[in-house]
């Protein structure tokens, strides 16, 4: 029987993507296969690539305390999204915490002088700027401008870290620590993630192939995604409108390598079954993986190898794609935004294809999507995250009916 | 064996006071000058004196890291030493590791832009890029230790420390790790030390090597702190304090709340962290006594973690088990900006 203090619930979804804001916009865009990765040249100094950049960015009322980065305004849109079904003036919500996924925050602020002087750099105005590089500040901004007053969180686990949010806000509403938790990750593009990137030569500098056998490396996205999360025993109490359940959470660290993850995909492959403990369902269960899929060539490996351990004994291979391979590698939005990719393919029934899957990695246990949107009743999926330093989340959304 | 209790069964610290594993000796500390950089006039500061890592932990390799990194490996390494644990002897996929940071990795984050400022975007340092994250510390310390269990790096403005022991216990309690490691600190760079000055936040101590003034601005301060946290009773060791449970938030009635969470008891010890000491608008002092009341013992901010900012709970924590307090409950309370604030039960054995 469910315990519904215990039963964590997706009560809102909010999403700023390069297909636009709004989850409407981004399953539209998907379900038609767009691709919103683009050549990049003269954008941003020194480099000339391809990403997926938002446009057209409202403009926000600033708070009080510091100018908002780019990474914050994203995340303060994406925020908006999420609790525009919801009554904010209602009594409990400026109770509500906030936990924020983010590794560029305030970086998109900062020129490369600060490093040479950095009080003429204050003195040209850096000042205000500088403010927002604080991980923290992500969370602050959403906190600030939605009026509400809770836990607010940041967290910084490189390219897990939206997941990683939304897994610790889940830790945080089982302890009572609020009513409410906003969940997500924001990230925007910036020379210093793209010439960081780039010197590690990890950019394809065409759309991106994930798990394809010809994959050359990744693309750089930018978004933001936030989740409204409470307890099913909230979310009743208030007769809300629950979009999913997150039925499991985990999360593991390969301890292998500063940047490689593990060959094995050891980490990983704990991490999926952690969660699909938690979550009490056998791996037959899980109808679809959203992979962490970046396109490089190790990751993509390491990854494969870790669907075969964590699936081994299935009936049927796993059914996996990559969405990375529509609007890049968003870093610390990535695991939130797709997050809500997998809520929105448990809620739509759509299995969405890798784009540019011509030649797969051999790996029989994985039946790898591509070409077409599957359509299926998908009572559970699971979405994986990992990233620079080992760390790996995963975590599996069911179906209200779930 | 109490399963909603976390006991604090290690300490190390890599701080203005040294390198250290348990306790932090009584001795003054005064800010000393600053000579990383050029400055004009006395600049000071709470430092970290210089010192090689691997004569305190042999076989770390800490060359090409942040200090921030460094040092989350030896506070961590020194925690696990004073715990008495033997982690060949552990599930190290049971072990996670939590870390608290204001500004993370801003020593090798400012070199890469220097890098970009010397040779341009296309031209910066990849062996310096993947350091300049701010998990980093947390991803060397799993890394060197081989734990395999969640790895987590939090902020929080003002609370990062309190963040990061709430969050640790929470997932003790929760089954998803049998011992957490949890870190708290920040470097102090140039960027950062005029940050703080152009934004008016320093004492005037920071100027001049008279004594420290009462309030007027803060001494900014660097290190990393680590606690071992377990679930209490689990097994025969000493535990400096149980962790019995913790709140934080960005605002509302912190007097109200702490007293909810205290359950009419009333803590033996009251330590202030003042976390916001460049952003605090109401004396903690003040708020502490409005808790426990005027007959309480209250300890007010001790000025080498409070430079730590965002960081200091944990080196707050340090110092007052340091100093040996009576069994009781002890409350560890910060606030920051308009009511914001956080506040951690222990209980002391």
């Amino acid at each position: 029987m469910t315990d519904i203090q215990k039963t964590i619930v997706v009560t809102g979804v909010g999403v700023v993507s390069p297909y636009g804001i709004g989850l409407d916009c981004l399953q539209t865009g998907m379900l038609s296969g767009k691709c919103c990765l683009t050549p990049t040249k003269d954008l941003y100094p020194g480099f000339d690539g391809t990403t997926a950049q938002v446009c057209g960015l409202p403009l926000l009322a600033e708070g009080s305390g510091s100018r908002y980065s780019r990474t914050d305004k994203l995340a303060v849109v994406a925020a908006q999204d999420a609790v525009a079904d919801f009554d904010c003036g209602s009594v409990g919500f400026w109770e509500s915490g906030v936990v924020m996924a983010s590794t560029v925050a305030g970086l998109t602020e900062i020129d490369p002088e600060i490093a040479q002087d950095p009080a003429a750099w204050y003195r040209r105005g850096g000042l205000s700027r500088a403010a927002s590089y604080p991980v923290a500040h992500v969370a602050d901004a959403v906190g600030e401008h939605l009026g509400i007053r809770g836990p607010r969180c940041a967290v910084s686990v490189a390219c897990a870290s939206g997941a990683m949010a939304i897994a610790l806000a889940a830790n945080m509403l089982l302890d009572g620590a609020a009513p409410i938790i906003l969940a997500g990750g924001s990230d925007a593009l910036c020379p210093f993630t793209l010439g960081g990137f780039n010197s590690l030569q990890a950019l394809d500098s065409s759309p991106c192939r994930p798990f394809d056998q010809n994959r050359k490396g990744l693309n750089l996205g930018e978004g933001s995604a936030v989740l409204m999360l409470e307890t099913l025993a909230g979310a009743v109490a208030r007769n809300a409108n629950v979009l999913a359940v997150l039925r499991g959470w985990a999360m593991t660290n390969d301890a292998f390598h500063p940047t490689a993850p593990q060959q094995q995909g050891n980490g990983l492959a704990v991490c999926m079954c952690l969660s699909m403990e938690m979550a009490e369902v056998s791996s037959d269960e899980i109808g679809y993986v959203n992979a962490h899929g970046t396109g490089t060539p190790l990751n993509d490996i390491a990854e494969a190898s870790a669907y075969e351990t964590a699936f081994r004994g299935r009936t049927r291979p796993v059914p996996v794609s990559s969405t990375k391979s529509y609007f890049g590698h968003c870093l610390g939005a990535a695991g939130a935004l797709e997050a809500v990719i997998t809520i929105a393919a448990v809620r739509c029934g759509a299995l969405f294809p890798t784009l540019r899957l011509t030649d797969p990695i051999e790996s029989p246990g994985v039946d790898w999507l591509r070409e077409e949107v599957r359509r299926q009743p998908l009572p559970l999926a699971m979405t994986v995250s990992a990233g620079f330093g080992g760390s790996n989340t995963a975590l599996i959304f069911g179906s209200v009916r779930s | 064996m109490t399963p909603n209790l976390s006991a604090i069964t290690g300490i190390g610290s890599v701080s203005p006071y040294g390198p250290l594993a348990g306790f932090i000796p009584r001795c003054p500390v005064e800010p000393s000058a600053i000579t990383a950089w050029s400055t004009v006039g006395l600049r000071r500061a709470f430092l970290v004196k210089p010192f090689r890592p691997v004569s305190i932990v042999p076989g770390l390799k800490t060359r090409r890291l942040d200090r921030l990194s460094a040092w989350a490996l030896v506070a961590s390494s020194l925690a696990i030493q004073d715990a008495g644990i033997d982690l060949s002897q552990l599930d190290r996929s049971r072990v996670a590791v939590v870390f608290a940071t204001g500004f993370g990795c801003v020593e090798l984050t400012e070199a890469f832009y220097q890098s970009a400022a010397a040779n341009g975007w296309s031209g910066t340092d990849p062996s310096t890029f993947s350091e300049t994250l701010a998990n980093a510390p947390a991803s060397h310390v799993s890394l060197f230790h081989d734990l395999r269990g969640p790895n987590i790096t939090v902020g929080s403005k003002g609370f990062a420390g309190e963040s990061a022991l709430i969050q640790a216990a929470s997932m003790l309690r929760h089954g998803q790790a049998d011992l957490a490691i949890v870190l708290a600190g920040d470097t102090l760079t140039r960027a950062v030390y005029e940050w703080y000055e152009a934004a008016d936040l320093l004492s005037p101590a920071c100027y001049n090597s008279e004594p420290l003034p009462e309030g007027g601005g803060f001494v900014p301060s660097e290190g990393v702190a680590a606690l071992v946290l377990e679930p209490a009773g689990r097994r025969e060791v000493r535990s400096y304090a149980d962790f019995r449970s913790g709140r934080w938030a960005a605002g509302g009635q912190p007097v109200e709340i702490v007293r909810q969470m205290l359950g009419g008891s009333v803590p033996s010890i009251t330590v202030c962290t003042t976390n916001g000491a460049p952003c605090a608008t109401t004396p903690i002092t003040a708020v502490a006594r409005e808790i426990a009341g005027h007959s309480a013992a209250i300890v007010p901010p001790q000025a080498v973690p409070a430079g730590l900012a965002d960081t200091s709970a944990l080196l707050h924590l340090i110092l007052a088990l340091s100093s040996r307090p009576n069994s009781g409950q002890m409350l560890l309370l910060g606030t920051c900006g308009d009511g914001g604030f956080a506040a951690l039960l222990l209980e002391l054995p």
